[in-house]
């Protein structure tokens, strides 16, 4: 799975399945952690739409984690103050790197999650969807 | 007279600081700041968009901190996003592809995925709620139940979190200009101050950052008077904005291979601003500008507002006031406004002097010149 996919159902999801999957690797690999988790910013580029230009709207903090399995780098980051999440997302994203031959049961995992996360949005937005404007033409003869 | 060089107040000033703390914490009660992130939604995204900083929790130790006083909790934020690192640029952020929660538009009743209320104090009695002086947790808890209950059933089809824009709808009948795609990168103003005449990317940066009051009296100025629009609401939506980093290690710029990050909640307007045209041979058409806002979190007015400002600047007539980019941009941040304004408690006992002797002494020319008159008269 891409990593785009990957990141937004582990950051979306649970954090049960983050630290399930970062704890496998973690009992069988060495981790080495090349930065902690440390707070930092990103900086937000939006495009607006009256001239579909580019600015910043502001910076989101950030929590960012390096770690490195043998040669293979992996980076965490999420918005907010979640060590612990950081690092998680680092041992995986470090594990997608060097291939490692349990990322490829992870997939189901994953799916699953998404799977979740889809059908909680699907209830909020059911919900959302009760505030929509029924019009009804008035009768003004 | 001379002026004397003078040095004090540690003393006073420490124990200031310590009446400020006794001030907040008097009444015993220990402010949780859970509750204030749980309950202080508004305030939490008015003092995000004005720090320029997205971050609930440390808006709500702001809050804390600073005794729910947003311009003094937005100088702490400001303060302390100068210590940190900035990391990363994010990839473009695409407004339409927000996940929408409120989303409704003032100049067309009937939109494609419909008029969407959302979560909105509009249609609000504004009867002051005396029951919430005895709000039980429990209480709380039974009605969240019920809520969802009664919410979640739903079984008829859902449609998808994202809307089309309304205003694709006016570009498709050809009343509005489309734009090319500019990816010029944006201006910084916290990287390089700002100089006149001002980018675009600078003044919706100023804008979206700007302190939601002075940016919202300004763009009510336009409209009574002070500037020469009248422009109506042609799509307001509310909702979560999904955030990416390109891969910073292998500098790949595949959407595929980015990292998500979050989602921030922001408010978009876009303002509809009729105007006259002059096509071929003479003919005057009506067409229709934008007017653009955006800005962290449920904060509609300050969105709205920002639209109008945007259009405003942008036909940058001098004799209006909301129309020069340096009244408008110079005024409106939270920080330097309040700033100015809050510096002039501190001691300006030389410079008030200074002003003190001169008036003195234009009086003791004055009387001298008085007393010569005299003389002359007798």
């Amino acid at each position: 799975m891409k990593r785009k996919r990957r990141t937004e159902i582990l950051i979306n999801g649970s954090e049960k399945l983050a630290a399930k999957l970062a704890d496998e690797i973690i009992s069988r690999y060495e981790v080495i952690q090349v930065e902690e988790p440390n707070d930092g910013l990103v900086m937000v580029k939006v495009r607006e739409s009256a001239k579909r230009s580019l600015f910043y709207i502001g910076e989101v903090l950030v929590t960012e984690c390096k770690v490195r399995i043998h040669d293979s780098a992996g980076i965490g980051i999420v918005a907010g103050h979640k060590e612990e999440l950081a690092f998680h997302l680092a041992v995986i994203d470090a594990a997608y790197q060097a291939r490692l031959k349990e990322t490829k049961d992870w997939d189901k995992q994953l799916l699953e999650e998404e799977k979740a996360i889809k059908s909680e949005r699907v209830k909020q937005m059911a919900h959302v969807m009760k505030t929509k404007v029924d019009f009804e033409t008035m009768d003004i003869s | 007279m001379g002026y004397v060089a003078v040095k004090g107040g540690t003393r006073a000033i420490e124990e200031s600081i310590k009446r400020l703390k006794y001030e907040r914490l008097k009444n015993g009660t220990v402010l949780d700041v859970g509750q204030i992130e749980g309950g202080m939604r508004s305030l939490i995204d008015q003092v995000m968009s004005e720090s320029s900083l997205y971050s609930p929790l440390l808006a709500s130790l702001a809050i804390k901190q600073a005794e729910g006083s947003p311009e003094e909790a937005v100088f702490l934020l400001r303060a302390y996003r100068s210590t940190l690192p900035r990391k990363h640029y994010s990839r473009v952020a695409e407004p339409e592809r927000m996940r929408v929660e409120r989303r409704i538009s003032a100049s067309f009743k009937d939109i494609p995925g419909g008029q969407v209320l959302g979560a909105t104090t509009d249609y609000t009695h504004r009867l002051l709620d005396f029951e919430l002086m005895s709000e039980t947790e429990e209480a709380v808890q039974r009605w969240l139940s019920d809520f969802y209950e009664d919410s979640f059933r739903s079984d008829e089809k859902v449609p998808s979190e994202y809307f089309p824009k309304v205003l694709d709808y006016l570009r498709k009948e050809g009343l509005m200009e489309i734009c090319e795609i500019d990816d010029t990168e944006p201006d910084d103003v916290t990287k390089k101050s700002l100089k006149f005449p001002s980018s675009r990317s600078q003044r919706l940066q100023i804008l979206t950052r700007g302190q939601t009051g002075a940016v919202t009296s300004l763009a009510y100025a336009v409209i009574r008077g002070y500037g020469t629009l009248h422009p109506t609401v042609g799509e307001l939506r509310v909702g979560s904005l999904p955030v990416y980093i390109d891969d910073p290690v292998n500098e790949s710029q595949e959407e595929e291979e980015s990292y998500y990050i979050g989602d921030v909640k922001v408010s978009e307007a876009e303002m509809l601003v009729p105007v006259t045209v002059e096509k071929e041979r003479g003919i005057e058409e009506v067409e229709f500008e934008v007017g653009y806002g955006i800005c962290y979190g449920q904060n509609e007015t300050k969105a709205i507002a920002m639209g109008i400002l945007d259009n405003s600047l942008e036909q940058g007539e001098a004799r209006y006031p909301t129309q020069d980019e340096e009244f408008v941009l110079y005024h409106i941040d939270s920080v330097e406004s309040t700033g100015f304004i809050s510096h002039l408690k501190m001691p300006h006992y030389v410079t008030f002097q200074s002003k003190l002797d001169s008036a003195r002494k234009t009086k003791q020319t004055e009387k001298v010149r008085e007393g010569q008159k005299d003389e002359i008269t007798l």
